[in-house]
């Protein structure tokens, strides 16, 4: 009658293997929560004596701990009253014994449903022969594991000889509740498993496995209450709120973020989910169903003591499991989540979910999800200390409300990768542009060294205070301002590429013969170029281009072989080019004179610019110094210096090459020094261009400035030729026919320049 | 299980312009089956506030009520307990026991409750219980301006009540609880 146990099971089970005792929840809980024994193969016998144990144990209990009617039972001490009272919003334990008890009563209606049906088979009499009637089992088939069948069979044969034929011919499960229900099996009374007389004690042993979790690591009573000697110093139930948000995480990065960003910490809703183990969200029939996995899921650690975990309650698959099915619930309600603007919108639509889900498709998502939540508990050392350092970022997220403070420490959590590495990626652009903006270089040597040079250059600029294009005049005005800045921002750059400075200083005292001090500031005024200058990029050209329109055609070779040799390391031929020419256009006759000063302008913003970009120094106080030679204005600048002693050592350099005039070479001084703030301005430009975003911004406004100073150039010159052809003689014509033609060309490159400037 | 909420002396809007929070958040409608309100709420807006978390309200009127309409007394029966219901400003020396016991004694119930001291109380007297439920805002009373809100919650369960205070103290809800019996009433069967 009895079919292979396992061909039967094979054949008829689905996908899931069957339980035991799926039809009887109470048998079943009481068997996953550890009331019951669960090997496999134990007998009904067996499992009525360990009830009859159970029972034994309860009444006992009972009985010391019952004084009266009112008593506490259990043995509960003195229960916490913020939470005990009626009115209080946290769901109460109790609400946990309540579907067990509601099981056990389900379950014993179901028996005597069942003894109704097979009266005979129920009935009391011991030994008594009695024939099976008609055809009862049809509507009984159920496929059930059958590896305890043969176990049955022996206990009938045992028990019930004289029956064991009509036995046979019930169904598995009646059969088996006859023999859970046989007052003269093991045990006797006592061990009727499913016994109205001692639901209590049934009750009882359940609610204490699932509160206190049958040494697994799942205890629900640590849900209420702080359990001492926990690892981490969270409560228990926060630290399993902030497992489902780390599990969130992983799944769902986006739907996790956007309740980070509201601000809603688990715990809000988590709290009474996980108390109540979800008694409150779903109806009674669905909460047995989430149970019943739940409950299946065994509940024993299953990682090494020595084996790093993220959280606690992640470590036995009920665990898992519940932050699973808690997440699940979450994507169930995602897009009302997403839906939400505030965190007391998305709070109440999490506190009211919704009252039929499709439990099915819960519970396989939950079940999924709790594999993954298994294998993502465990941490790998690397990750464990990636987590610690940037806790303060993640753990924001999973900080508590009150004001009990979390030792970040003992949360370890990795939250999205991705955000994490974001945090690093900015953290360290941050870090890289601090760099840039914040080195000092030796200040003192560097404001000694400029001093200097622009005292002497200050020299040479006397003759030409004469020649002020009124117009730019107010421009420059306007840019006047306190030099220490600009000197500060100069050292910035200084500081950083301090290696390259002899090399310049050298090339730049080539044939100069200039005071050392002179060299001094050339060479600091040089490192700062060359700092500028080292940048890999080929934009610098927007400063030089300025003085373009100044220009003298003939200074242009000597310029160039004088400006290469001084201070260009690097690779950048255009800049070169483009600086020469704006310093060939320094070269200027008077009425590049006037050019130079918006050409100085232009330098000088651009410095100051770049200034700014790096710190918060002033736009103005670059400008005012470059531009303070060619005026009268005494400027208490020291680029001003520093621009002069530039321009005169270009001249020196360039008088043994060119045939100028007294008044060519002056302007050759202001040329260099123009040149030597243009390669500052450039150099400046280059230094912040290197991976700075800042920098884009700068070169944009760098872009914008020199076309406004082209424009103003292209005024000034209509305006000195006009000026100018009167009074000069014919050499000054020429030079001024050619410094015509090149600044023409010389504009159309600022403009070129500024275009592509503006594109970046 | 039957819930009974006592709670009075609110002075909205002269004192206080709210309960606090936290005890909003705990009254919420439907878990409460009667309110016994000893007065001074003091308009309707607080009536209809507390009528909305419990549909059977009883108020007594208190010397600062803005509806004349009230009663002095009230008497009600719950479960197997009689309840009386008083302001108290009329009982003097306000807050004494004795005068107090006398008002029991003379509406016959078995628990008294009655307001107007602002200070949360609760005696067990010649069988029977008076409560003061205090002030649920914390508005200052006549005597002191030194009050904690505080409300009182009865639990009435056959001859056995449980009456929970809360109170608010340093911005938490405390919860206290104490324990009655009604001893069985002796009835002179007829």
């Amino acid at each position: 009658m009895n079919s292979s146990p396992v061909d039967a099971s094979a054949s008829d089970a689905s996908s899931m293997p069957q339980k035991r005792f799926s039809n009887l929840r109470s048998v079943r809980w009481r068997i996953d929560l550890g009331v019951l024994p669960s090997s496999p193969p134990a007998s009904i016998d067996d499992i009525r004596r360990v009830t009859a144990d159970t029972r034994r144990r309860y009444a006992n209990l009972r009985r010391r701990l019952l004084i009266d009617h009112h008593s506490p039972k259990y043995g509960k001490a003195s229960p916490d009253l913020t939470v005990d009272n009626p009115l209080s919003q946290n769901p109460g334990m109790h609400e946990l014994l309540a579907p067990l008890v509601y099981v056990l009563h389900f379950d014993l209606d179901h028996l005597t449903q069942v003894q109704k049906l097979y009266e005979d088979f129920f009935s009391d009499e011991f030994d008594k022969i009695s024939f099976p009637e008609g055809d009862l089992l049809s509507s009984h088939r159920i496929r059930r594991v059958k590896n305890w069948e043969s176990g049955i069979e022996i206990e009938n044969n045992l028990h019930k000889i004289t029956n064991d034929h009509s036995r046979d011919e019930l169904d598995p499960d009646t059969r088996e509740m006859l023999l859970l229900s046989d007052s003269y099996g093991a045990e006797g009374e006592l061990g009727v498993i499913l016994s109205e007389r001692f639901m209590e004690h049934d009750a009882y042993f359940m609610f204490e496995n699932l509160m206190f979790g049958d040494q697994g690591v799942v205890s629900m009573a640590s849900f209420f209450s702080p359990v001492a000697g926990s690892n981490s110093n969270l409560p228990p139930v926060i630290e399993a709120s902030s497992a489902l948000y780390y599990l969130l995480s992983i799944v769902d990065s986006s739907l996790h973020s956007h309740l980070v960003e509201l601000e809603v910490e688990p715990q809000y809703f988590a709290l009474r989910w996980l108390r109540v183990l979800f008694g409150r969200e779903f109806c009674l029939d669905d909460l047995l169903v989430i149970w019943d996995e739940l409950f299946y899921s065994s509940n024993s650690r299953y990682l090494d003591n020595d084996v790093e975990f993220n959280f606690e309650v992640l470590c036995s698959p009920r665990g898992a499991f519940i932050a699973a099915l808690a997440v699940s619930m979450l994507l169930y309600v995602r897009s009302l989540l997403l839906a939400t603007e505030t965190a007391t919108t998305c709070l109440q639509r999490l506190l009211s979910f919704p009252q039929n889900p499709d439990m099915k498709k819960l519970i396989e998502q939950a079940k999924s999800l709790q594999v993954l939540a298994l294998e993502s508990n465990i941490l790998s050392s690397s990750c464990q200390t990636y987590s610690n350092k940037n806790q303060l970022t993640i753990c924001r997220g999973y900080s508590l409300p009150s004001a009990s403070a979390l030792p970040k420490t003992s949360l370890n959590v990795i939250a999205d990768r991705y955000w994490e590495e974001q945090w690093r990626v900015l953290h360290k652009d941050e870090e890289l542009r601090k760099q840039s903006n914040g080195h000092l270089s030796s200040s003192g040597i560097m404001k000694k060294i400029l001093t200097k040079r622009l005292s002497f250059s200050r020299t040479n600029s006397e003759p030409f205070e004469g020649n002020n294009a009124h117009a730019l005049s107010s421009v420059r005005r306007r840019l006047f301002d306190d030099s220490s800045e600009v000197i500060e921002a100069a050292k910035d750059h200084v500081k950083s590429e301090c290696n390259e400075s002899p090399v310049i200083s050298n090339n730049l005292n080539v044939g100069k013969g200039f005071p050392e001090e002179l060299a001094d500031q050339r060479t600091s005024n040089c490192m700062v170029e060359e700092t500028f200058l080292s940048g890999h990029n080929a934009l610098v050209v927007s400063t030089p281009t300025s003085p373009h329109d100044i220009g003298n055609d003939h200074e242009n070779e000597s310029e160039k072989s004088s400006i290469t040799s001084n201070s260009f390391l690097g690779d950048n031929d255009e800049e070169t080019i483009s600086m020469e020419e704006s310093c060939s256009q320094n070269k200027q006759d008077e009425e590049s004179t006037n050019m130079e000063e918006p050409c100085c302008q232009n330098l000088d913003k651009q410095l100051a610019q770049v200034a700014e970009a790096t710190s918060s120094g002033d736009v103005d106080s670059i400008p005012e110094q470059i531009a303070a030679p060619k005026d009268q204005k005494p400027f208490a600048g020291k680029f001003q210096w520093l621009w002069r002693f530039g321009r005169g050592s270009k001249e020196e350099n360039q008088e043994s090459k060119r045939s100028q005039n007294a008044g060519h070479i002056q302007k050759d001084g202001f040329d260099i020094s123009q040149c030597d703030g243009t390669y500052a301005s450039c150099g400046i430009n280059k230094r912040i261009e290197v991976g700075d975003k800042k920098v884009m911004d700068t070169i944009r406004n760098l872009g914008q400035s020199m076309l406004e100073h082209i424009q103003v150039i292209e005024t000034v010159f209509q305006q000195d030729k006009s000026k100018f052809d009167p009074l000069d003689n014919l050499s000054n014509n020429i030079l001024g026919g050619k410094g015509q033609g090149t600044a023409i060309a010389a504009l159309k490159e600022l403009r070129k320049i500024s275009s592509l400037l503006r594109e970046m | 299980m039957v819930l009974v909420l006592a709670i009075g002396d609110l002075h909205i809007p002269h004192r206080a312009p709210d309960l606090p929070a936290k005890f909003k958040s705990m009254l919420v409608p439907g878990k409460i089956q009667h309110i016994l309100c000893t007065g001074n709420l003091c308009i309707k807006e607080v009536h209809d506030y507390l009528k909305s978390l419990s549909p059977d309200l009883h108020i007594t009127r208190g010397e600062y009520d803005e509806d004349v309409r009230y009663p002095e007394n009230k008497t009600l029966s719950i479960g197997q307990f009689k309840l009386g219901l008083c302001h108290g400003h009329q009982i003097v020396p306000w807050g004494d026991l004795d005068s107090l016991a006398m008002l029991q004694r003379q509406l016959d119930i078995d628990i008294l409750v009655t307001g107007h001291t602002h200070q949360f109380k609760a005696y067990k007297h010649e069988g029977g219980v008076i409560i003061n439920p205090g002030s649920a805002t914390g508005a200052y009373s006549s005597m002191t301006y030194d009050v904690n809100p505080s409300f009182v919650l009865m639990d009435i369960d056959g001859l056995r009540v449980v009456v929970y205070v809360y109170e608010l103290i340093d911005g938490e809800v405390k919860v206290d609880k104490i324990d009655f019996k009604k001893t069985a009433t002796t009835q002179s069967a007829h």
